[in-house]
């Protein structure tokens, strides 16, 4: 009996799951980055205040929230550079979505 | 009659298989508050019900594929699927009462195996493909998810640092857990329901119902799978969002969102090239790797021992149970063999079932692996600086020793300026003296 293994397969799987992984993060960490920029750093609380180890409380969500109003006021960037950070904000959010829409029309096209 | 009964059986463990999955895809958004516990199960659910209607590659590896049917005698076949079914259902509850770590597919695997070796022959297996197919990413694709959740996480975390102390916008993360959450659930759907889609349809062209040249699963078949996984994975996660809503691993939302992604993308990808994983097992070593990509992270390995001996035991213990099945029909004959297995299994499941309503709900018992395997990383909660952080850290030391030593200079020139001056004044007022005193004399 001969046993025959598609290690390309592997590689292909980690190939495409790596690429998938850091253009979806890389897209939405770089949109974060570019909302910060513009003034508009993101404070989400918690759909639920529960005793979760990570989920902040509301105390801490409100200093967040205060905190990130007083940096926004205190940016040095100009109106318009602003406006252009929200821009290439929005358009990281695209690619990132576009991204995992190709990779699940990808996969159904291939099936 | 027989192929009713296995089919029936088949949609059951695809029900166990939804209840005891749940916590692979909404464990890190409960734990992060990204989702409200109720909410991430129902869109669980949901996307696990869309999922399986994405792809049919993994049926088809289950179908036609790891048993070879013309090793086996018709007729002794379906009683074959019916005991390796048995085998896998039984395992299934027996860890998720005792809260042992464990992988449904795995258990499907071990069960027609076990149950196939003892029911048939050795050559009816087709080791070839159970060891590319299944064996060697149940290996591989853990270490890769966690290798890709690593990478990533340190890219979240790199792209957002700040250095000025001002907020990062990390919190944003929370909403791309939805998404990302979301896209896990359709992965498992488009993993796990196929897996049942392909005993289902071995069954079917071993009964003669479905032409063995078409190996894909007919749309009844899809769509019952479908729902029942989806079902259980409804059913099961009001169970464990009483544990999981407490919160028990420390996992911040960009490694959530990380972990959840380096899942997605790995078990999509398989999918596609029709690998059979265990979405538990990937979505486990997601949770350790990005752990491990947060600054100052260490392995517990005592932690990541236990759960890959769970792993490890799956197979063949589940082979064991399938096997002892499957011995029952060989000794008693078909009828009174699946008579007996068919009894036996549904008293063990109601004990099973009787026993798990008897005890609490806590961590031990609430199939959560894959917020244990996040107690397999201990977290500082002050991490180490980083290299930039250090070198400001060491650029600032420098300039304050500067201004110090300026600071110091100063204080000493002006010192030794006071005391020139007063050397001075000294100085003159001594001539002056000597100057009134020799006018004075003369």
């Amino acid at each position: 009996m001969t046993v025959t293994i598609d290690w390309i397969a592997f590689l292909q799987v980690f190939a495409a799951a790596l690429l998938g992984a850091v253009l979806v993060v890389g897209f939405y960490a770089v949109a974060l980055r570019m909302l910060v920029r513009s003034g508009r750093a993101p404070v989400v609380s918690p759909a639920e205040f529960t005793d979760a180890i990570t989920v902040i409380s509301e105390k801490e969500a409100r200093r967040a929230a205060k905190a990130a109003a007083k940096a926004a006021r205190k940016s040095p960037l100009t109106e318009g550079q602003k406006r252009l950070a929200l821009l290439a904000a929005y358009g990281a959010f695209g690619l990132c979505a576009l991204a995992v829409l190709g990779g699940l029309i990808l996969i159904v096209v291939g099936h | 009659m027989i192929v009713v009964l296995v089919i029936a059986l088949a949609l059951f463990f695809d029900f166990t298989n939804g209840f005891h999955d749940t916590a692979n895809a909404m464990a890190t958004p409960i734990a992060t508050g990204a989702l409200k516990p109720k909410v991430a199960v129902m869109l669980a659910a949901g996307l696990n019900l869309v999922g399986a209607f994405l792809s049919t590659e993994v049926s088809k590896t289950i179908s036609h594929g790891i048993i070879q049917e013309d090793q086996i005698e018709p007729f002794a076949f379906l009683p074959i699927i019916f005991a390796g079914l048995i085998g896998a259902i039984t395992w299934n509850m027996l860890t998720w009462l005792l809260g042992l770590p464990s992988s449904s597919s795995h258990a499907l695997f071990g069960g027609l195996i076990g149950a196939t070796l003892v029911g048939a022959t050795v050559t009816a297996i087709d080791f070839g493909v159970v060891l590319s197919k299944v064996v060697l990413p149940a290996l591989i694709a853990p270490f890769t998810a966690g290798v890709i959740a690593f990478a990533v996480t340190k890219l979240a975390y790199v792209l957002t640092r700040r250095y000025d102390g001002k907020p990062d916008g990390r919190d944003g993360f929370r909403w791309g857990q939805i998404f990302t959450s979301s896209l896990v659930a359709l992965a498992h759907g488009t993993n796990d329901a196929q897996k049942t889609m392909g005993v289902i349809t071995l069954a079917l062209i071993m009964a003669g119902w479905q032409d063995a040249a078409h190996s894909d699963p007919q749309l009844w078949v899809i769509f019952a799978c479908a729902f029942t996984i989806a079902l259980g994975t409804y059913m099961g996660g009001w169970r464990i969002i009483r544990t999981l809503g407490k919160g028990l691993t420390d996992v911040k939302p960009a490694q959530g969102f990380s972990a959840e992604t380096s899942t997605a993308a790995t078990i999509l990808a398989s999918s596609a090239l029709g690998f059979a994983l265990s979405t538990t097992q990937v979505a486990s070593g997601s949770v350790i790797g990005s752990g491990l990509g947060r600054r100052g992270s260490t392995v517990r390995w005592r932690t990541v021992g236990r759960i890959g001996m769970g792993w490890i035991l799956t197979l063949p213990a589940s082979g064991a149970v399938g096997a002892v099945a499957a011995l029952l029909v060989v000794w008693l004959g078909t009828t009174w063999g699946i008579l007996v297995d068919a009894v036996i299994a549904v008293a063990i499941i109601l004990w099973l079932f009787w026993r798990s309503r008897q005890n609490a709900v806590d961590a031990s018992n609430a199939m959560s692996e894959v917020a244990d395997s996040g107690h397999a990383v201990n977290v500082k909660r002050n991490p180490p600086p980083t290299r930039r952080q250090r070198a400001i850290l060491r650029e600032q030391a420098r300039l304050k020793a500067e201004a110090e030593a300026r600071e110091k200079a100063a204080k000493k020139a002006k010192a030794k300026a006071a005391a020139k001056k007063a050397a001075e004044e000294k100085r003159a007022s001594d001539k002056a003296k000597k100057a009134k005193t020799n006018g004075g004399a003369r």
